[in-house]
């Protein structure tokens, strides 16, 4: 019985440091991308909500293995690469199944531009993201109708300056930088989202 | 015979000195010098079963329930993190520091002295509505040490980056200032003279305040300190740095004024930690907290606010009359919300701060062995500061600060937690040798990467110089106003000081004044 009691005081102390550690969530994706990921522009994280489940999953194991975000000129990648830094795969795949509960809000238009020189800035982008910018899974492709235009202004400059698609590992977005040679400055990177916009009005 | 000097020309060199009198005129200007002492207070009328939900348990937040909740209206403040107090941050044993990417839990001794403010951290003797709460709410304070003399400045191109006591430093720069102020007095032409006796008056305050020789020249001071003895033998004075030595570093332009306007003396803290204020309020309110409530929607109706949540996984509504919101303006724009468009532009306007701080725990008050009782030591790094506590003085133990940049914190933000630590080590090890063996139990905190915050205090878009545009001015006065009489912002970020607890209170004290004379003006 003293022994018990004995072995019972040692347990104590263990436990009720085990028990004082405040809990945390790991779910957090949404206190930068918003409301059911609808995308903030006040800290510049893009919408997730109707995001493709291949798209996510390749972006997150991206930011993960530091083949995205890893550019010390990507401002934003830089902020999102440690939040993923600690993915495990099946953490990923909670995060992508969580993700496909919310509700597809497609972003509010913020950009203006030139529709008919952005149309024909687009033509080279329809053959992978579609006529419609929605998007092609067999090549890689996410939809981009819907996306938050300040996001994809970001991206596209960040694929033009070498910050994005320059690792080594990233195929797809060595092919985007590539594409992105044909805009030309920021009147057409404008020109191109505007019409990406007029395509989900 | 003293030749007399023009007022010009010597308020000019005082002002490029960068001495007391450029100092005073700048605080006059900022408005920190007030002229009387009156807390800002609330005489709000009956709640009549009103209701607010409050969006956020930062000071501002428990304020506002307090204040509401004591004329009777029922409150409901939703907090999205697991504490309330927001950027009042006190961590100390056991601690989550819920940083996105780098979350840790304090590792420091389970004493009541071993804690590190890594938020709000000072109290200046101005800011009496937050003093008048600390009073009101049995908040024990204590002074806190800004300035300490004592402390060191460390410059790499200073002295082979040998660090020098603040006291020798600053002695020396006034002594030689003082030196060419003197000269330059007796070079200058008159026009607007000063009279004989007053030209005098200035002599003398110059020579006292570089501490000078009768012939106005600078041979060393006993207020630099002493190298040697001064108690049963003479004192042995410390010898002169050289002028140009001085100019080596940037700090000759800055650290005669680190104790003047907001920081000046005489500043406060709670015993105990700063997160005392938060448990003060809490004792009043907190049975209306609803932790890990995080807002999902904000919508606005002509009879009151809709405020949908996430907790425990669900989705829930709460319905209230009024809503007084100090979510940062940067998370609010990613909420659904059916805000008018030159408000929501009002709120992108708005950046956040990046600031940084870093802590670690002593093995051993090896600061208290240099004589050192509180203060700032001041390092031309990265690092920046090293704080020493004024809790707990003479103990084994200590928690200092180890880094504190309020500017450019990103810096060490985007560092991993490791090489945050050793950035921090290698530079206070510059000021104290065996830092490195000294110290353990980092703790670090980006606070543009807090959960539920994403940055520090609001950056408004405006310059020193000119003050606030006329552009940032109309969105700070279309965030202040309320959304269809119904949704307040409140906290520090709706004000023209943002940071400060104080304003966070006075923004909460103007929202609930004007709501209260909108009600009482109401027809019945």
């Amino acid at each position: 019985m003293t022994r018990l009691a004995l072995i019972c005081l040692l347990c104590i102390p263990f436990l009720a440091s085990a028990a004082e550690r405040e809990p945390f969530d790991d779910r957090y994706c949404t206190t930068c991308h918003g409301t059911d990921g609808r995308g903030n522009e006040g800290v510049q994280a893009p919408r997730l909500a109707g995001m493709e489940p291949w798209y996510l999953k390749r972006q997150l194991e991206n930011y993960r293995d530091g083949v995205r975000g890893a550019h010390p000129d990507d401002i934003e990648g830089l902020a999102m690469q440690p939040m993923a830094a600690g993915l495990t795969d099946e953490s990923i795949q909670d995060i992508i199944e969580w993700a496909g509960g919310w509700n597809y809000v497609p972003a509010e238009h913020t950009i203006s531009g030139d529709l008919d020189a952005g149309r024909a800035l687009y033509q080279p982008c329809a053959t992978c993201h579609g006529a419609n910018a929605e998007g092609n899974e067999a090549l890689g492709a996410p939809a981009l109708a819907g996306q938050n235009d300040w996001y994809m202004v970001t991206q596209l400059r960040n694929f033009l300056a070498g910050y994005r698609g320059v690792h080594p590992r990233d195929v797809y977005g060595a092919q985007m930088r590539v594409m992105t040679t044909g805009l030309n400055g920021e009147n057409d990177i404008n020109n191109v989202v505007a019409y990406i916009n007029s395509l989900s009005d | 015979m003293v030749k007399p000097v023009s007022r010009r020309e010597f308020l000019n060199l005082l002002a490029a000195a960068g001495g007391a009198g450029a100092v005073v005129k700048a605080g006059a200007a900022l408005g920190i010098m007030p002229a009387d002492a009156a807390a800002s207070t609330l005489d709000l009328a009956a709640g009549n079963g009103r209701s607010a939900v409050i969006l956020g348990g930062g000071i501002s937040g428990l304020a506002t329930a307090y204040e509401l909740g004591k004329a009777g209206w029922d409150c409901t403040i939703l907090e999205a993190s697991h504490r309330c107090g927001g950027r009042i941050f006190t961590v100390r044993h056991g601690t989550l520091i819920d940083e996105l990417g780098n979350r840790q839990y304090c590792e420091f001794d389970d004493e009541p002295h071993m804690y590190f403010n890594a938020g709000a951290a000072r109290i200046p003797n101005t800011h009496r509505t937050l003093l008048g709460y600390c009073k009101k709410l049995g908040v024990e304070l204590e002074i806190f040490i800004n300035e300490n003399k004592t402390c060191w400045v460390q410059d790499d191109a200073m002295l082979g980056g040998k660090p020098v006591r603040n006291i020798e430093y600053t002695t020396h720069l006034r002594g030689f200032v003082a030196e060419m102020m003197a000269k330059a007095m007796h070079e200058t032409d008159m026009d607007e003279p000063f009279t004989e006796e007053e030209a005098g008056t200035l002599l003398g305050m110059i020579r006292s305040f570089g501490d000078l020789s009768e012939d106005n020249v600078y041979r060393g001071s006993s207020n630099a300190g002493y190298a040697s003895g001064g108690f049963l033998s003479p004192g042995v004075q410390n010898d002169i740095i050289a002028f140009r030595d001085l100019l080596k570093t940037p700090f000759a332009m800055r650290l005669l004024s680190t104790n003047e306007g907001e920081t000046g003396p005489i500043l406060l803290q709670p015993r105990g930690g700063m997160d005392q204020i938060t448990e003060g309020f809490l004792r009043q309110v907190g049975d209306r907290v609803s932790y890990r409530a995080t807002v999902a929607s904000i919508q606005v109706r002509d009879d009151g606010v809709e405020v949908a949540y996430d907790q425990d996984g669900a989705r829930r509504q709460i319905r209230a009359d009024y809503c007084f919101n100090c979510i940062p303006t940067h998370l609010v724009t990613g909420l659904d919300h059916n805000f008018p468009a030159d408000y929501v532009r009002a709120l992108k306007h708005v950046l956040r701060g990046e600031a940084y701080k870093a802590a670690f725990q002593a093995k051993e008050r090896f600061w208290e062995k240099q004589d050192i009782y509180g203060g700032i030591s001041w390092m031309n790094n990265r690092s920046q500061q090293i704080w020493y506590p004024v809790a707990g003085i003479h103990r084994q133990k200590g928690v200092i600060l180890a880094a504190y940049d309020y500017g450019g914190g990103m810096y060490h933000t985007r560092m991993t937690q490791q090489e945050r630590v050793e950035a921090h080590l290698a530079d206070g090890e510059k000021v104290h040798a065996d830092y490195r063996d000294l110290v353990e139990k980092p703790v670090t905190v980006g606070w543009h990467r807090m959960n539920h915050m994403l940055g520090c205090s609001a950056r408004w878009r405006r310059s020193f110089r000119e003050g606030w545009t006329g552009e940032t001015e109309q969105h700070y006065r279309t965030l202040q106003a309320p959304v269809n009489g119904r949704h307040y912002m409140i906290g520090d970020q709706i004000s023209m000081r943002s940071a400060w607890m104080e304003s966070a209170l006075l923004s909460a004290h103007w929202a609930m004044a004007d709501l209260d004379r909108r009600l009482r003006n109401a027809p019945a």
